[in-house]
């Protein structure tokens, strides 16, 4: 078999090998592995490659975030502050039904706004976030799903370090990137609501009870800890004071100082935090290892550049060659991470589609392109039946297996996808602000 | 096997908490010499150190992990197979992350000792790079044996 | 297969490294092919592309001896502060030096193609730094140990890393600007991220040494008249022009950065004199670190400088 026919056969493979129950990570890492191997006729690039490539694949800076915001999820949870967010959030909007939601897609989106990672923040949020809606009366698998789409939302937000890395590939202008991606990313969170808002109309069973009215006073008030450190930390790393593994870690502090002059966190419950973040950090950076090691192999076998060079073989007019283009973003979100994709893709497709007339302006055909793209590469992170968010999330509820999230999270796929189309049909949309 | 899985995360935990606190005090440091306070500043290296900590961090989280099988995985397509056949299944990824993690730990081995070789350090503490890699391979040879463990052992 | 760190438009990769490939390319007659991954896209960090390299996973790199602190520690003698004004000079000065006593030192695990340095280093920073006292608590991304080292000696806050990742840090703000010459600030549109700009007189503040390097056993395996094909594309003339493209590249993106508003300020010699007297223990600290590992550093930076005054650099 030649290399790029391994490449393409890997992906059914490894998504028969995650259908029959393989943890994603493994899989992944196994078929990446076994590609490599049988590519390059021995095992030895993928043993000379694993000599580094586990410690630096977790010796990150950045990803640090992680287990910090794990942490700190923990300690919130434990501390009772989730709760006390919750209670507060469901005074205001909690006799609004499926208004509960609709804040966790809002803090999801503003998480997913300062953190950088869609799984980052799909893992916070389904930590803090999940255990609390389901209190609520919310089924989990629409709990599941709205987290996890709502994780999505962040990569559109400045500072979204996704598109400062596409800005790179494409030579394209940060500051309009940054610009031209807020009203699309406005309009996702907006199309959530609706979603949220209709879902709930159709099955009034997903979403606990309307409650009372009232209490909003105290609610709030007795929110004030949380409000701070949270204010601190989106507030610190907004304003520059600082980064983002900065933020991770004062919030980790905060919290957990609160929890214990709360009396939330004894000797018992730090223990249990910490095994409980070991659990669910260790899970992920598993996943990113194996993700590591596939990318490797489908860049080794020139996937995407064959694939660009078939494309262009076909013949198709610009927008059927979009649309390809799009579909294969959507598939390749089932079992890659948004930066890798950008990374391993851009720098075949960005020619492809800048030779092509749109009837727009160069520098406006790669803006509008950089965000389509981010939007269906994080769709990808959601689609059933593979997507990272949702493994992500659900991993972290043993209660709550990933096909119940199945049927809720294709509504919020299908706002997605309109979103898409809108956008193609009218550029403008994107372009107007710049 | 619970107790070894248990207290390397917790080992890892410290390092964790270890690591929050460093950073929280350079970003106190650095809060504190913006308001002018001489002799205060960040954490010198902070950056180098948690590059460092949180790969072994993430190492020594990899047992319990194991042991807990708190891996994702999708149950959708076996949830109608009779019991048997996902005891089988659990069994047999059971096995492949045993093996994945025995390569895994030992290839970190022999990244050690090239890096003992080569005589590569951190930028700016020189810290030999390798002991942070013998760190990481002691918490993965751990991994290792508590998945075969894990994977042999009668409950699959 | 040629492994490298920057996306395959970028500057170094379009205009030194393509050339230099389809040349080999073109003159076997299509007998080697080089298969080109941009951007680590074959995985790792930049850091690892040595260890790629001897453990044969790739069969060229390019990469800065500065990304892997402690193992070349000869090479680092180009990298001191204040010592190069010209990039094609030093670039020969480098090869010179190299062939004579680093290929079977630092560099004797790997076959050298080329050895190169960038144009003057410059500090690209949010906020504007105009004298040695701007320095104090700014972070700055350093390519090197060196360099680092000259950071804290200046005042400032040193992360070392690598170029890919120097864009995400200044986006979340992990660093408030990094030193690069100017070419390197077009692929990864630093200018763009961060406003202010100081550039030195006469000798540059630093530059950081480059390596294309080929797996020994690959080159070894090849027939004569096959290696004698790479050697004719590569060496000391391809290390110069490399050099002294990648210099002539720095004045396109100058000119880009002052049309964009961007502060560009060139400190007074007197300034400038200011920060060498306080880079000086840099020098110190690194001859006592080589007299450590039996280098005789003194001996070299003199050999360093003869070359450098010899081919005008
Ligand atoms: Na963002
Ligand atoms: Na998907």
């Amino acid at each position: 078999m030649s290399t790029l026919a391994l490449g393409f056969a890997s992906f059914p493979l490894l998504l028969a090998l995650i259908f029959a129950r393989a943890p994603i990570g493994l899989a992944m890492f196994a078929v990446g592995a076994a590609g490599l191997t049988l590519a390059t006729g021995s095992p030895a690039m993928v043993l000379a490659r694993l000599k580094t490539e586990s410690f630096s694949t977790f010796s990150s800076y950045s990803l640090a975030v992680i287990p910090m915001f794990l942490l700190m999820g923990q300690f919130a949870t434990r501390g009772g502050m989730s709760r006390a967010l919750f209670r507060a959030a469901g005074a205001w909007v909690g006799h609004w039904r499926g208004g509960l939601a609709m804040a966790s897609v809002a803090a999801s989106a503003g998480f997913g706004a300062i953190c950088g990672s869609s799984l980052a923040t799909a893992a916070t949020m389904g930590q803090v976030a999940l255990p609390e809606l389901k209190r609520a009366g919310y089924t989990g698998g629409f709990s599941v799903a709205t987290l996890a789409a709502g994780g999505t939302l962040g990569i559109l937000i400045p500072p979204s370090v996704v598109l400062v890395i596409y800005a790179i590939l494409t030579e394209t202008n940060i500051a309009r990137l940054f610009l031209a991606a807020l009203l699309p990313g406005l309009l996702a969170a907006a199309g959530y609501g609706v979603v949220i808002a209709l879902y709930v109309r159709r099955h009034p069973e997903a979403a606990g009870a309307p409650q009372p009215r009232g209490g909003r006073g105290r609610a709030t008030l007795a929110l004030w800890p949380v409000a701070a450190i949270f204010a601190l930390v989106v507030g610190g790393i907004w304003g520059g004071w600082f980064t983002p593994t900065e933020g991770a870690a004062v919030g980790a502090a905060g919290t957990g100082l609160v929890a214990w002059a709360g009396g939330g966190l004894g000797r018992a419950g730090l223990v249990e935090a910490l095994l409980e973040t070991a659990r669910a950090s260790a899970m992920i950076f598993f996943i990113l290892l194996g993700a590591a090691l596939y990318n490797g192999f489908l860049a080794f076998a020139r996937v995407p550049q064959e694939l660009s060079a078939f494309v262009v073989g076909l013949g198709l007019g610009p927008f059927a060659v979009l649309g390809l283009i799009l579909v294969f973003y959507l598939a390749l979100g089932c079992v890659m991470d948004s930066l890798s994709m950008i990374l391993l893709t851009i720098p075949i497709f960005w020619p492809l589609v800048a030779g092509l007339d749109f009837g727009l302006a160069g520098a406006d055909t790669a803006v509008w392109f950089g965000v389509l793209v981010l939007i269906v590469v994080e769709v990808g992170l959601v689609t059933p039946p593979v997507g990272m968010n949702l493994f992500v999330i659900c991993a972290l509820d043993r209660e709550t297996p990933a096909s119940a999230a199945y049927g809720p999270v294709l509504w919020f796929v299908a706002s997605d996808l309109a979103r898409v189309l809108l956008l193609v049909a009218f550029p403008g949309i994107v372009l107007f602000l710049l | 096997m619970r107790g070894l899985a248990q207290g390397l995360a917790l080992v890892g935990g410290a390092v964790l908490l270890a690591l929050v606190a460093m950073v929280c005090a350079s970003v106190a440091g650095n809060a504190l010499a913006r308001l002018g306070l001489a002799g205060f500043g960040p954490v010198r290296a902070g950056y180098e150190l948690v590059e460092l900590g949180v790969a072994f961090v993430v190492f020594a989280f990899l047992p319990l992990a194991q042991l807990d099988r708190a891996h994702a995985t999708v149950e959708v397509f076996t949830a109608r197979l009779p019991a048997r056949a996902n005891a089988a299944l659990m069994r047999f990824w059971a096995l492949g992350m045993a093996a994945a993690m025995v390569l895994i730990a030992w290839r970190l081995g022999a990244g050690t000792s090239a890096k003992a070789r080569s005589g590569e350090t951190t930028f700016l503490l020189a810290i030999p790079v390798w002991w942070a890699y013998a760190a990481c391979t002691a918490a993965a040879a751990v991994a290792a044996l508590v998945a075969t463990w894990d994977a042999l052992r009668a409950r699959p | 297969r040629l492994h490298q760190f920057l996306p395959a438009q970028s500057f170094v990769p379009a205009n030194i490294l393509d050339p230099w490939a389809d040349r080999i390319e073109a003159d076997s007659g299509g007998r080697i092919k080089i298969e080109r991954y941009p951007s680590m896209q074959l995985g790792g960090k930049p850091a690892d592309l040595v260890d790629q390299l001897l453990d044969g996973v790739v069969d060229i790199i390019w990469t800065l001896p500065g990304y892997t602190p402690g193992r070349f520690p000869r090479s680092e003698a180009f990298e001191l502060p204040f010592l190069v004004a010209d990039a094609e000079g030093a670039s020969r000065a480098f090869w010179e030096i190299a062939e004579a006593e680093m290929f079977t030192t630092d560099f004797k695990d790997m076959h050298i193609l080329g050895t190169w340095v960038h144009g003057p280093g410059v500090i690209h920073s949010a906020r504007p730094v105009l004298r040695l006292e701007d320095m104090a608590g700014l972070k700055l991304r350093a390519p090197s140990r060196i360099t680092a080292q000259l950071l804290e000696g200046l005042g400032a806050v040193a992360l070392g890393m690598a170029v890919p990742a120097v864009p995400e840090a200044l986006a979340k703000g992990v660093i408030d600007g990094a030193l690069l010459p100017w070419e390197v600030t077009s692929s990864i549109r630093a200018a763009e991220l961060v406003h202010n700009h100081t550039e030195f007189p006469g000798r540059a503040v630093y530059v950081a040494t480059f390596i294309l390097a080929m797996n020994t056993g690959r080159y070894e395996g090849l027939p004569p008249d096959l290696r004698a094909i790479i050697d004719a594309a590569s060496g000391a003339a391809f290390s110069a022009n490399a050099g002294r493209l990648q210099q002539g590249a720095d004045a396109p993106m100058r000119a880009e950065a002052v049309a964009a508003g961007n502060a560009v300020v060139v400190l007074s010699e007197a300034e400038a004199a200011r920060w060498q007297a306080a880079a000086e223990p840099v020098v110190t600290q690194w001859l006592a670190e080589m007299a450590a590992v039996g280098i005789d550093g003194a001996g070299l930076l003199a050999r360093v400088k003869a070359a450098l005054a010899a081919h005008g650099a």
